[in-house]
């Protein structure tokens, strides 16, 4: 991840601040400036400052016996150097301490070539327009990659960041006057911009990345091209927007369970009934959007990996509808416990693949799609299923599910004129959760919770739960959380919703797990085939079994809530694919 | 500077490719010595994973036959240090990057600097990703093998140029396996890369037959075969040794010219 450096600290309030949001460095300003300190107040800030921050500070033609001392005594952990110093000072500097990290400025004026510093003995570059001008400087000037880490500073704020780090793909970006107000560091832009950057390249937070392939990494990139120039193309939006009404039945309601809430005797429960749309599931808004897209990008063959089968239909459903080749790959236990499902998708035209390689359930379906994938990059486009793989594909899934939440807070607010208590969505990969939360995040009152596959409990080894049970680690693209065994080898999981048997989950929840922002609960499967059977009785609805984890947390937390709590629960899909499963699960003989 | 180098000092190399632990540990020394008898001048050795993703069913196989025997990232560095006690042949490890992140990036490019491991390929690990273990990697003094593929176009200038060790070049889209024909245009692919750096090139991915080993060894700096001496050991067994060192001695002969 970029890293990011907060420059110009001069207050015990800014510490404080930065202490809060961790930046990875903050900069101390010795030269002249109108944010200079002096080495006493910097050695009292130094001394509050949170251990993990690095310490920078900033000098002009400073002395350097001076910098050494203030290297010595632990007031600065790294130099940055504006003055005419050069190769011999930078020798002399890393002698006389033990090799302090040293950052050379390079003003970018009117040449912008790198090459000169390319065998500097400085740890990095740092590109700016001035000295500390607080200007942008030409970005067309900088001729070429360099082989040094580089700081870009020079009028960076949340709106050009994330411009910047795609140009230059720089090592951290150094902030100063976009931060403040009024002359002093503003705690609001501090935390946006920690945001911003966090977020930026595929990033969420430490999670995301694109680890894969490299035959991959170039159509990875075209990918994303082509989907930034889409979204913002009036034709195919208009064109996505009218399948999403008239073929998939957009938008769907956002239903009020009248019994089931005043069963339960507490909050307001809604159903956002995904379950309506066609093919039965959320899962069309995502593959509609990719399909659409790998058509308009000239490929003529899609395929997808597929749990519980509702993504291998839904997108063997837009191939059908828009003329594209449609293979699928699905987990040989999977094609048995969803044999109607594997049926469907070849009534729709797609070929199905049952896949026997490890633990013939989803992930080997994706692993299986990958390796399609690289065999035939020129013609054919992965349509992943959920918010996870490498960048671009966990943004544009839960762009193209964000609709759910789009829709759900709009009609929240018709309906009640406020927004909801909390959001419910199950979490396997976490693309309808993502979906469902997506428009809810800036509104930090909305609680938002996830539903793991808890199976036969977490303290068993049945059970999907990746973010109750699992570690971080790096697989199927991206960095994230997953069920691992010793030595990282990615851990069988089991639950009784295919759909949710996955190892992992999507970098954006394990991000917003990590910054608190959403919470993740098991549900294990008696409680949801509970809420399978509650909810059918109840109101008239099958729910999946996926999203009857969901429905079984409503059932949970809605008894304690008050009556003017609103829960939304977001029905991803309806369940007829499930009956079988769920009579053998109580023990029921279909074929008596 | 690692051992890598030595590799390609004396014509074309040959590269073998083995699973650790599959049919068990003891087996993955003698046949790497096996190998490396037999002319092999620089062992690739896969450290099994439950999900190797960019393999084809052979490999596959091999990792889940080895998983199967609860082979362990560390019994992989034993092996290691077994087979240091008899050769110095330049060793890289091929493995996915998860085992390594579990293991803690420090700890483990700290073992391969002691146990003798000059290399290390990921092959889920691009360019964009390499600094990931970049720093690890060279403190502890292992190279970190980057690949090229026929898709790489453009971006050979930037992985080339931060290459080190050798450059693995893909053959051919798709994953690991045995092919009949190799269809891209290696001549052109290897220019591109000559353009940028001096590392020796090897290719991989489809090779198994003398005729390949040859044709390529015209325009390569080395040769990597793994799927057709995995082959060799899913027939044989514990009773691969020869088997080995005769497909390594005709394959290393054909790289000879």
């Amino acid at each position: 991840m970029v890293k990011i450096k907060i420059c110009g600290l001069r207050r015990f309030e800014d510490i404080e601040i930065v202490n809060k949001y961790k930046p990875d460095y903050i900069g101390f300003v010795f030269a002249d400036s109108p944010r200079k300190i002096t080495y006493d107040l910097a050695c009292q800030l130094k001394a509050n400052l949170d251990s993990k921050i690095k310490s920078v500070g900033v000098f002009v033609n400073e002395d350097v016996d001076t910098i050494a001392e203030l290297c010595r005594n632990g007031i600065i952990d790294a130099v940055q150097l504006h003055g005419e110093e050069d190769e011999s000072y930078i020798c002399e500097l890393k002698e006389k301490t033990d090799n302090v990290e040293v950052i050379r400025a390079v003003v970018i004026s009117d040449d912008g070539n790198l090459e000169e510093y390319e065998n500097s003995n400085a740890d990095y570059l740092l590109l700016d327009s001035g000295k500390g001008s607080g200007k942008t400087f030409n970005w067309n000037l900088v001729n070429g990659d360099s082989n040094k880490k580089l700081f870009i500073a020079g009028g960076l704020n949340s709106d050009n960041i994330s411009q910047a780090i795609n140009e230059f793909n720089p090592y951290a970006v150094d902030l100063s006057s976009s931060l403040e107000s009024n002359g002093f560091k503003d705690e609001l832009k501090i935390k946006k911009i920690m945001e911003v950057v966090k977020l930026s390249k595929g990033r969420y937070g430490e999670y995301g990345g694109q680890y894969t392939s490299e035959t991959l990494m170039n159509e990875l990139f075209y990918l994303e091209e082509q989907y930034n120039h889409y979204m913002h193309d009036e034709e195919f939006v208009s064109q996505l927007n009218f399948l999403l009404k008239e073929y998939a039945g957009r938008p769907s309601l956002l239903y009020y369970a009248e019994r089931m809430t005043k069963d339960l005797g507490g909050a307001k429960i809604y159903l956002k009934r995904e379950d309506l749309n066609h093919t039965g599931a959320h899962k069309i808004n995502n593959v509609l959007g990719q399909v659409l897209l790998a058509k308009k990008m000239g490929k003529t063959r899609v395929i997808a990996e597929t749990g519980a089968g509702q993504h291998g239909v839904a997108t063997a459903t837009a191939a059908a509808l828009l003329d594209m080749e449609c293979e699928i790959f699905m987990g040989e236990t999977d094609t048995k416990r969803q044999a109607l499902n594997v049926y469907r998708m070849e009534l729709l035209g797609a070929k199905v693949h049952s896949v026997k390689s490890g633990t013939k359930t989803l992930k080997d379906a994706v692993n299986d799609t990958f390796r399609d994938w690289i065999g035939r990059v020129h013609d054919t486009n992965y349509v992943i299923g959920s918010t996870m793989g490498p960048h671009p594909f966990p943004m544009i899934v839960r762009d193209f599910q964000s609709v759910i939440s789009a829709e759900a807070r709009q009609q929240i607010l018709e309906k009640e004129g406020k927004l909801p208590t909390a959001v419910i969505a199950c979490v396997g990969g976490g693309s309808n959760a993502m979906g469902a939360f997506y428009n809810f995040i800036e509104d930090e009152d909305v609680i938002l919770i996830g539903c793991e596959a808890g199976g036969k409990g977490l303290d068993t080894s049945y059970n999907a739960a990746a973010l109750n049970k699992g570690k971080i680690g790096i697989f199927h693209g991206m960095k994230s959380i997953f069920n691992q065994g010793e030595y990282g080898q990615i851990a069988p999981v089991y639950s009784i919703s295919a759909g949710l048997d996955y190892p992992g989950v999507g970098p954006e929840h394990a991000y917003l797990r990590d910054s608190k922002r959403a919470e993740y609960v098991a549900i294990t499967d008696d409680e949801a085939v509970n809420a399978f059977e509650y909810l059918s009785r109840m109101e008239g609805i099958i729910p999946a079994i996926e999203s009857s984890h969901a429905v079984a947390h409503a059932m949970k937390i809605a008894p304690q809530m008050n009556e003017d709590d609103i829960i939304i629960v977001c029905l991803s899909g309806r369940g007829d694919k499930d009956v079988k499963s769920i009579a053998e699960y109580r023990g029921v003989d279909l074929n008596d | 500077m690692t051992k890598i180098k030595n590799a390609f000092s004396d014509g074309c190399a040959f590269i073998g490719f083995l699973t650790a632990g599959d049919p068990n540990i003891e087996k993955t020394v003698e046949y790497i010595l096996a190998m490396v008898d037999a002319g092999c001048d620089l062992v690739e050795i896969g450290i099994p994973f439950s999900d190797p993703m960019a393999e084809g069913v052979v490999i596959q196989d091999a990792n889940v036959r080895a998983l199967k025997n609860s082979t362990t990232t560390d019994d992989v560095f034993e092996a290691v240090k077994a087979v240091r006690q008899k050769t110095d042949v330049p060793i890289v490890f091929l493995t996915y990057i998860n085992p390594v992140f579990f293991y803690g990036y420090d700890e483990f490019f700290k073992k391969c600097q002691d146990y003798g491991v000059d290399g290390i390929i990921a092959p889920d690990v691009p360019y964009e990703e390499k600094g990931e273990i970049a720093d690890y990697a060279d403190k502890y003094d292992v190279d970190v093998i980057s690949l090229i593929a026929p898709t790489s176009k453009k971006r050979i200038q930037k992985i080339a140029g931060e290459a080190e060790g050798f450059i693995y070049v893909v053959s051919s889209l798709g994953v690991t396996g045995m092919r009949s024909e190799i269809k891209t245009d290696l001549g052109e692919i290897l220019g591109d890369i000559r353009e940028v750096t001096d590392l020796p090139l090897a290719v991989g991915f489809g090779i198994n037959t003398p005729q390949q080993a040859e044709d390529i060894s015209k325009i390569a700096d080395g040769v990597i075969v793994g799927s057709a001496i995995v082959k060799i050991i899913e027939e044989h067994g514990e009773n691969a040794a020869d088997e080995i060192k005769n497909y390594v001695s005709a394959m290393k002969k054909a790289c000879s010219g």
